[in-house]
């Protein structure tokens, strides 16, 4: 008899589940859009507690 | 924090999350994405929309209306602390698509906020400066940090 071998994608971290089949969106027009606009708004105005202006 | 939230997935890196609403609209599938941002100050973006279906892309022009607005919320804060248990406890950015969609923003984490304030510093952007996140508040943009 065959022996099926199925291979697990998945195991757990903490609350979440890990799978490896997710895809990055790194790279994703609208993620790049929104990570230079933030860029900008942090080198311009600093982080919580700064004192920049 | 203790609040009710979605299953929810993460890639091997730790950096991409996904999760699925579920209501009148059907079930749809949300991302939320953690990026490195260096510059001046390190801190990281937090991205999160849908998929567009057409393009596979990460978009958050979309307005889902699935009436389950907090759900949503509380999960998205549950997978900053996946995050922050990975990568430890950095700023973390977000900012609506639309001043209407952070409004969004401010409404859930007021709605949230005795459970959200236990874990995370809250910092909204108004008049210029960060200040410490009140309730009723407009904000542009918000900073979250985990205590």
């Amino acid at each position: 008899m065959p022996v099926i071998k199925k291979e697990v994608n998945e195991t757990q971290y903490g609350g979440a589940i890990i799978d490896r089949n997710i895809k990055s969106h790194a790279s994703d027009p609208f993620v790049l859009k929104k990570v230079e606009k933030a860029k900008q708004m942090v080198d311009k105005f600093g982080l919580p507690g700064d004192k920049k202006k | 924090m203790n609040l009710k939230h979605y299953s929810y997935f993460t890639s091997n890196d730790f950096k991409d999350y996904e999760f699925y609403s579920e209501g009148p609209k059907g079930r749809i599938k949300k991302v939320v994405l953690f990026t490195r941002v260096l510059g001046e100050s390190t801190f990281y973006n937090l991205a999160f929309g849908d998929i567009d279906p057409d393009t596979g892309l990460l978009d958050d022009t979309v307005v889902t209306d699935n009436d389950d607005r907090d759900l949503v919320l509380a999960t998205v804060a549950n997978t900053i602390n996946t995050f922050c248990d990975r990568y430890g406890n950095h700023f973390i950015y977000a900012e609506g698509s639309t001043p209407a969609r952070t409004r969004l923003y401010q409404i859930s984490i007021s709605a949230l906020w005795e459970q959200i304030s236990l874990d995370f510093d809250v910092y909204g952007f108004n008049d210029g400066e960060w200040r410490n996140f009140q309730k009723n508040v407009n904000y542009e943009a918000f900073f979250v940090k985990r205590k």
